[in-house]
């Protein structure tokens, strides 16, 4: 074995994996993270950051396409893995960290790939940015670039091409990758309160892990990987059934971003949505207020949801308990792509990506606005 | 008057690095076991070792049309810079280095972040990469003044920009304690250099890892190591311009350098679990209408100081 065989074990124990979820798949995806968490491994940001690929659900003909793009994108030793349900990601995992120990079998992969792929794409075929006209009046480059399906704490599926002036996004539409395909497959992974469907009863854990979850992607966005870690751990003890612990540790989460005035500070007054837009919109009413507002309402759903002691004093400080717990959409309704289209319109990418994360999306209406 | 530090041979430079190289091991692992403790998982400390055998074991990866030669410079200079800081630092009683404009170099130097980071966003020919390059500017606009004016503050106090002399100047008080706001802007000022912590958005997680997007193998290794040197090489300088540099009971002179360095280092690595990242928009009032009157009035004071005593 020697030095290499040892340089394999050791960097095995700390490999990063690229989660890709297919839309309505997120428990299988939770189920990755979770498993992914329990063996020392990582989640990569971006394919470059990459170990393994996994593709948890089925993807539809545009998301394969995707994948196989990102796929050719990891730098190896590279392991791809297709998860299809929760139960099997253990399995799964075992099997890319089998592939990735497999010297002889990477190196092989490795040689397939000298002299092909991007490193010798023609460099003159490039088309140059286009300008036109900022806020300012003066002459900027707009760059068309496509944000998802595959991002960090990014909703599934969404996929907004932006013109950006900078990293300002002067205009977007909205899309769902594969909308074409009648919905998502596997419907019995859809949850999140997807009430406007026949799908199967949800009950009240999962729907406040589905807050957690989203909670943990804003905590991330926010740049505050401890709290997001700890948001992701409520929700995976919420999804094992381990209650109680999770609702004590939920009070406690809920005091420290409230507590967090720098997170206060930094969140406040970005993307401010009044009641009148969020119907325009087709958003839930409970969206009402900025940023700050709904990282704490979606905390305060999650409370309302498990019982928690706390949840009668839900109308707290940061007014975010609007209509107290029985005005709380808990299932978090379909959101029409088109209203996160509209926006994030006029924010740079940061912002956006705030923005996005707040609005608390657990399904995506398939319906694009073209 | 205490003695001033004695210029070593060029051959000890090794062993600067050599002590640049633990302190930022040392950082990294405490950054692993923090990181490790917050998530609940077994590998904690193993996770720095873990990612260089990872990275070691990955290809370099390039990105079409890249911009090979620039981006490779902007990868692997924030490593050369903490080095070129360290060598003006002294250890106790030897230097590397004895520069008669040290503060300046250093200074001279960490602007040169400004051009590597940037370059390494820049270099990979991906949108996300350069928004992450832009994200830094943005926050080194906001920095970079109030750190250069508080570097001002213990050159003007010992009236020297000799590294060595202004350590010397603070037998009996150190300017830490005369001076926090200097010292409290230089510390954010190095945690910006390293784009470490609440200075991360340029690396951030909304723009798929920015700066570090297309990063693989041995270029990411290099940059993710620079970031910890700087850190480190950061909390070395704050030795003999804030913490009285070698001077404390019992220890050697070389030694109280190295142990308070390592104590602002772990300030420096702890800090990152505590907040959340700092805008680039936002932070920019703060750093222009808070940092920077602040650390001129402390400049003043200072000024004051010396002048009528």
């Amino acid at each position: 074995m020697g030095v290499s065989g040892a340089l394999a074990r050791l960097a095995l124990r700390h490999a990063h994996l690229l989660v890709i979820e297919v839309p309505g798949y997120w428990l299988t995806r939770v189920a990755v993270e979770r498993l992914a968490g329990v063996r020392g491994w990582r989640l990569a940001v971006s394919p470059a950051d990459a170990d393994i690929l996994a593709v948890c659900g089925s993807p539809g003909p545009e998301l394969a396409l995707v994948v196989a793009r990102l796929w050719e994108q990891l730098p190896g030793p590279r392991a791809r893995i297709d998860v299809a349900a929760p139960d099997l990601v253990a399995a799964a995992l075992d099997q890319a960290e089998a592939m990735l120990r497999d010297t002889p079998r990477q190196r092989r992969d490795s040689t397939a790939r000298d002299g092909q792929g991007l490193d010798d794409a023609p460099g003159g075929d490039i088309a140059l940015a286009h300008g036109s006209e900022d806020r300012d009046g003066l002459e900027m480059d707009v760059l068309q670039v496509r944000l998802g399906p595959v991002l960090p704490d990014w909703p599934a599926g969404l996929v907004l091409r932006a013109h950006l002036h900078g990293d300002l996004i002067v205009e977007a539409q909205a899309g769902v990758v594969d909308a074409g395909q009648g919905g998502p497959a596997g419907g019995g992974h859809v949850v999140g309160g997807d009430t406007s469907g026949d799908i199967r009863q949800v009950d009240a854990g999962e729907v406040a892990a589905r807050r957690c979850d989203n909670a943990a992607r804003l905590l991330a966005l926010a740049g505050w990987p401890d709290a997001a870690g700890g948001a992701r751990a409520i929700r995976d003890r919420l999804l094992t059934g381990d209650r109680s612990a999770a609702i004590t540790e939920l009070a406690r989460l809920r005091r420290r971003v409230r507590r967090s005035w720098l997170l206060r500070w930094s969140l406040r007054r970005v993307g401010p949505l009044p009641p009148d837009e969020l119907a325009r919109l087709g958003l839930a009413p409970d969206l009402t207020g900025d940023v700050w507002d709904r990282l704490n309402g979606m905390l305060d759903r999650a409370v309302f949801v498990t019982g928690g002691p706390a949840g009668v004093a839900a109308g707290g400080p940061a007014g975010a308990g609007v209509g107290g717990p029985t005005g709380f959409d808990v299932g978090g309704s379909v959101t029409p792509p088109a209203a996160v289209a509209s926006v994030v319109s006029g924010w740079d990418v940061a912002t956006a990506r705030l923005i996005v994360a707040s609005l608390d999306i657990a399904a995506l209406d398939v319906v694009t606005d073209g | 008057m205490a003695d001033l530090p004695a210029v070593v041979s060029g051959g000890w430079a090794p062993v600067a690095a050599g002590l640049l190289g633990a302190l930022a091991v040392a950082a990294a692992l405490l950054d692993g076991a923090l990181a490790g403790r917050a998530a609940g998982v077994r590998s904690g400390m193993g996770q720095p070792a873990g990612e260089v055998a990872r990275l070691l074991r990955q290809r370099r990866r390039t990105t079409v049309a890249a911009d090979r030669l620039l981006w490779r410079i902007g990868g692997a200079g924030l490593l050369g810079m903490a080095l070129m800081i360290v060598t003006v630092v002294p250890l106790g009683r030897w230097t590397l280095f004895d520069l008669g404009v040290g503060v300046v170099w250093v200074n001279a130097l960490d602007v040169l972040a400004w051009a590597f980071v940037w370059l390494t966003g820049w270099g990979a020919n991906s949108a996300y990469a350069l928004v992450g390059g832009y994200r830094f500017l943005a926050h080194g606009l906001a920095y970079e003044l109030p750190l250069m004016f508080a570097l001002v503050a213990p050159a003007v106090a010992a009236s020297s920009l000799r590294v060595g002399e202004v350590a010397a100047a603070q037998q009996g008080l150190w300017f830490v304690v005369w001076m926090p706001v200097a010292f409290v802007v230089y510390c954010l000022g190095v945690v910006a250099i390293a784009v470490w912590g609440p200075f991360s958005p340029a690396l951030g997680r909304d723009v798929a890892g920015g700066v570090t997007a297309e990063l693989s193998g041995v270029d990411r290794l290099l940059f993710l190591a620079g970031r910890y040197a700087l850190l480190a090489a950061g909390a070395a300088f704050a030795v003999p311009m804030f913490l009285g540099g070698g001077a404390g009971p019992l220890l050697p002179a070389w030694a109280w350098v190295l142990v308070k360095a390592a104590v602002l280092l772990a300030g420096l690595v702890w800090l990152r679990r505590r907040v959340p990242a700092l805008r680039p928009d936002v932070f920019m009032e703060v750093g222009w209408l808070v940092l920077l009157p602040a650390v001129l009035l402390q400049d003043l004071l200072v000024a004051v100081v010396v002048i009528g005593g």
